[in-house]
């Protein structure tokens, strides 16, 4: 009785999110929740609506389903396993057009304006960071989260939502760079931008693939035959 | 005392006549060229054509001597000088004093009284010595003239009388004066660059006081209308081929040849369908120039010479065959020399202003960037037959040190072109209190000499020191890092601070640092939304910090001041969501230098920063921060500008769609 009466207000939670938002159906264990740009993780129960500026965490014994809105992919539901993010931002289609200008900007990694030449050139008295004497005692990011996110980044593949996962499995690739060593990872990522039908962005995940060290026979081959395929 | 009169005639009247002339029309070129009527383009030889007027480019002087080389025992004669001045762009004025244009003829006679012969010679004399002409353009194409010539009539002829009483006889010389002013209109018309056509209305009105007795009315000069049409053709910048004629039947063909170094060459042939043979006369001509100088000699040359060199028989006077006193049946062959001047200025114009076009105001806080982006433009028009080379320049008194001036533009003859033209302006445009309007001056120059070919005023709006474009490329002109306010307040506030900035860790120096500031920062200002009245006005960060206020643009050009006074970069976030204009936002970025292997140093939370390219190529993590709750602190500021970034542009994917900027400061 309980279980449907969960079930029930969830549904009518469903009816009244705004579109774009995405409802949470069920949670079991450790699922937790950090809204927009805030730090803190809070748990999450079943009915709740998130925005797309939150990032889900599941625990390694949590999962939970959500119910999406997205456009292209139509309404419908998308289970988190266990030890994954996710940020809602990403489960939504991109259009082809999006994910291209994206993937320039991800690219460039100057998401800035050029200067044009006959514009006003001054000099940049201010360009030099002030970092005198020893380094700190900086901590490096946790490898973990990586993991965590890459995870996330498999869920968005495994549901359909390709554009995201190219643009987040690149991303973390950056952040992470031994993460974007492993051959199954990458895979994914180009599968992912073939999916979405950028050829060249795909063939050229595939031949990054295909001088990676360490790759078995029936991995080139793999390769080598995704190569092929696209080239046609 | 009876006195008895008695009138004699002369007797026997003198075997030959004699003449003496100058004759010349002082301008060895019009001479040279034989039809010149298209070809006048300044006081040498106007009355050809005033309206060749228009030409002068400014005061023009010229004189001229010419000997008659076939006359035994001529000399040198003063033929007169012109002098022109053009004024109003198209107008212009003319007189020309011509002593030297005279035809004399003496009549030898003798009396013989008693025995005793006495000389009784009778003078006939021919002259113009005045003439003045305006001339107007009325268009690129046309332009008018009209002239007026004074002709005189003179006969002086010696009679005697007889007084009984003393049986003497007394010569009483009787002189007889005609003088005609004639009235000339004149235009030429341009079809074509390379082709000018003239047309003279010759004798068209005349005015004529005294006159000459019955007896000498056969010494008057005929004084028909005539028709006088000339074209000149210019096949190529140094040929000019010329031809006319004229309903008193004659005609001529020229030709003025440039062959280089300044130099002139000209040939003429005049004909006449009353003399014969045809072909009355040769001319050639020479002329060179250098400067505002000028000078030019001719040689006429009569292919027929009977009374020409002279003397006439009795009887072969025959005045109505002298329709010009400069040119007629008695005129000898004849060498001419004139120098003419250019006073005033000399340089010919050689491209004309036919508009200028402002891009928009003078918005003082990118003064700096008007060197290098146009501030408006003038379209030139070249109007004269050669290619030129042409700049412009621009300046607004008092506000520019100098005139700008472009690169040169190459403009084909008769041809237009838009030249755009920056400028550069000194600090006193900082000094602007409010909007206003200024005269600013565009010259456009076609050669290397200084002077302007044309030069025209045009209004320039210049705005107030705090006035803004809105657009956020100027918006970073507002930052001034090296204001010694910006300076003083940035380095005490950190002063102040020093421990706490010296306790963390190094590499988080710039964001530590930037935090402080902003907290001292935000605890003396308030942030005051008045988008309406401020949406076009920014304050710069000292009168921010002066008032303790201001809007966004104000707080976040404050901010950045302040921030990259002490060494960190920053940039600035333009947000414009496509159909809501009224929701443009601005809010920064500064950079706090940290690689993003170290972002969980700087949050947990990745979406509060943003990992973005320094010029220097590193990637580095930069902090948003929303200045429109700096009142709330740091924190909250850099919180909403962390959500106001990732809703922009990770979300509503604004900077892929282009409706957000991220523009660097420095």
């Amino acid at each position: 009785m309980r279980t449907v009466v969960m079930m029930f207000a969830a549904a009518c939670v469903v009816v009244r999110a705004t579109a774009g938002d995405i409802v949470v159906q069920k949670v079991t264990g450790d699922v937790s929740v950090r809204h927009g740009v805030t730090e803190v993780w809070t748990r999450i129960a079943a009915g709740d609506v998130l925005r797309p500026d939150d990032t889900m965490k599941t625990g390694r014994r949590g999962s939970a389903v959500l119910v999406t809105s997205a456009v292209q992919a139509g309404r419908k539901t998308m289970t988190l396993p266990a030890d994954v993010i996710v940020d809602m931002s990403d489960i939504r289609d991109l259009s082809q057009e999006e994910l291209m200008l994206k993937l320039t900007m991800e690219k460039v990694r100057a998401s800035s304006y050029e200067w044009k030449n006959e514009d006003l050139q001054i000099p940049n008295t201010a360009a030099t960071h002030g970092a005198d004497g020893a380094p700190g005692t900086l901590k490096e990011t946790d490898p973990a989260t990586g993991i965590l996110q890459l995870n996330g980044v498999r869920v968005l593949f495994d549901n359909g939502f390709f554009a995201t996962c190219a643009l987040k499995g690149l991303k973390v690739f950056r952040q992470y760079p031994t993460l974007g060593s492993s051959f199954r990872n990458r895979l994914m990522v180009a599968e992912a931008l073939e999916q979405v039908k950028l050829r060249g962005e795909a063939l050229s995940e595939y031949a990054a693939l295909s001088t990676m060290e360490g790759l078995t026979q029936e991995q080139k081959s793999l390769v080598k035959a995704r190569i092929q395929t696209l080239r046609r | 005392m009876t006195v008895f009169r008695c009138f004699m005639i002369v007797l026997g009247a003198g075997m030959t006549a004699h003449l003496t002339y100058a004759q010349a029309v002082f301008a060895p070129r019009a001479e040279a060229m034989a039809s010149y009527g298209a070809s006048v383009r300044d006081t040498r030889g106007f009355t050809a054509n005033p309206s060749g007027l228009v030409g002068i480019r400014d005061w023009d002087f010229n004189a001229a001597t010419s000997i008659a080389t076939a006359v035994p025992g001529g000399g040198f004669v003063f033929s007169g000088f012109g002098l022109g001045k053009r004024f109003l762009d198209n107008h212009a004025l003319a007189l020309q004093y011509s002593p030297g244009t005279v035809l004399n003829i003496f009549e030898p006679a003798t009396v013989t009284v008693g025995g005793v012969n006495i000389p009784a010679d009778r003078q006939i004399s021919y002259a113009e010595p005045l003439a003045a002409a305006y001339a107007f353009r009325a268009s690129d194409r046309w332009s008018l003239g009209l002239q007026t010539r004074m002709r005189t009539e003179r006969v002086n002829d010696p009679q005697y009388q007889f007084e009984i009483k003393d049986t003497a006889i007394v010569s009483i010389p009787k002189e007889f004066l005609a003088t005609t002013w004639f009235v000339d209109p004149g235009a030429s018309y341009r079809p074509a660059e390379d082709v000018v056509v003239s047309a003279v209305g010759r004798g068209l009105f005349r005015f004529t006081s005294g006159g000459l007795p019955a007896e000498f009315e056969s010494y008057l000069l005929p004084t028909e209308r005539a028709l006088e049409v000339s074209v000149a053709y210019t096949p190529f910048p140094s040929l000019t081929l010329v031809a006319g004629g004229s309903t008193a039947r004659n005609g001529s063909l020229g030709l003025e040849w440039l062959p280089g170094g300044n130099v002139a060459l000209r040939g003429g042939l005049y004909g006449s369908g009353d003399e014969h043979p045809f072909v009355e006369a040769l001319a050639a001509g020479i002329g060179w120039s250098y400067s505002f100088l000028e000078v030019d000699a001719s040689y006429l040359h009569f292919t027929d010479q009977t009374n020409r060199r002279g003397s006439i028989p009795a009887g072969a006077l025959a005045s109505s065959e002298i329709e010009d006193v400069g040119m007629n049946p008695f005129t000898p062959d004849r060498a001419t020399f004139s120098i003419k001047a250019i006073l005033g200025r000399l340089k010919e114009s050689l491209a004309r202003i036919e508009g200028v076009e402002m891009f928009g105001g003078i918005y003082p806080s990118a003064y700096e960037g008007l060197a290098f982006r146009p501030v408006g433009r003038v379209h030139v028009r070249n109007i004269s037959r050669k290619p030129i080379q042409t700049r412009a320049s621009f300046f607004v008194e008092r506000y520019m040190d100098q005139p700008t001036e472009t690169q040169p533009v190459l403009i084909a003859p008769g041809e237009e072109a838009d030249i755009p033209f920056t400028a550069v302006f000194n600090e006193q445009v900082k000094t602007i209190p409010k909007m206003m309007v200024r005269d600013g001056t565009v010259s456009v120059s076609a050669t290397v000499a200084e002077d302007f070919d044309d030069r025209t005023q045009t209004r320039v709006l210049m705005h107030g020191k705090n006035d803004w474009d809105g657009n956020v490329l100027s918006l970073r002109y507002f930052v001034t890092p090296d204001d010694p306010e910006v300076i003083r307040y940035s380095r005490d506030i950190l002063l102040q601070n020093k421990d706490s900035a010296d306790s963390g860790a190094k590499e988080l120096r710039s964001f530590s640092n930037a935090r402080t500031i902003f907290n001292a920062f935000a605890g003396k200002l308030t942030y005051v939304a008045d988008p309406k009245q401020s949406a076009d006005n920014v304050q710069y960060p000292s009168e921010t910090m002066k008032i303790r206020g201001g809007d966004c643009d104000d707080m976040t050009v404050c901010f950045a001041s302040l921030l990259s006074s002490i060494g960190v970069s920053t940039a600035f976030v333009d947000v414009l969501p496509p159909g809501k204009p009224e929701e443009g936002h601005i809010f920064l970025l500064f950079d706090t230098g940290v690689d993003p292997k170290f972002g969980a140093s700087i949050a947990s939370n990745p979406k509060r920063y943003v990992v973005r390219a320094a010029k220097t190529g590193a990637s580095t993590i930069w902090i948003p921060i929303e200045t429109t709750v700096i009142t709330r602190g740091f924190d909250e500021a850099w919180s909403a500008g962390a959500q106001r970034y990732f809703d922009d542009v990770e979300v509503g994917l604004g900077l892929v769609k282009g409706w957000v900027r991220i523009v660097d400061v420095y």
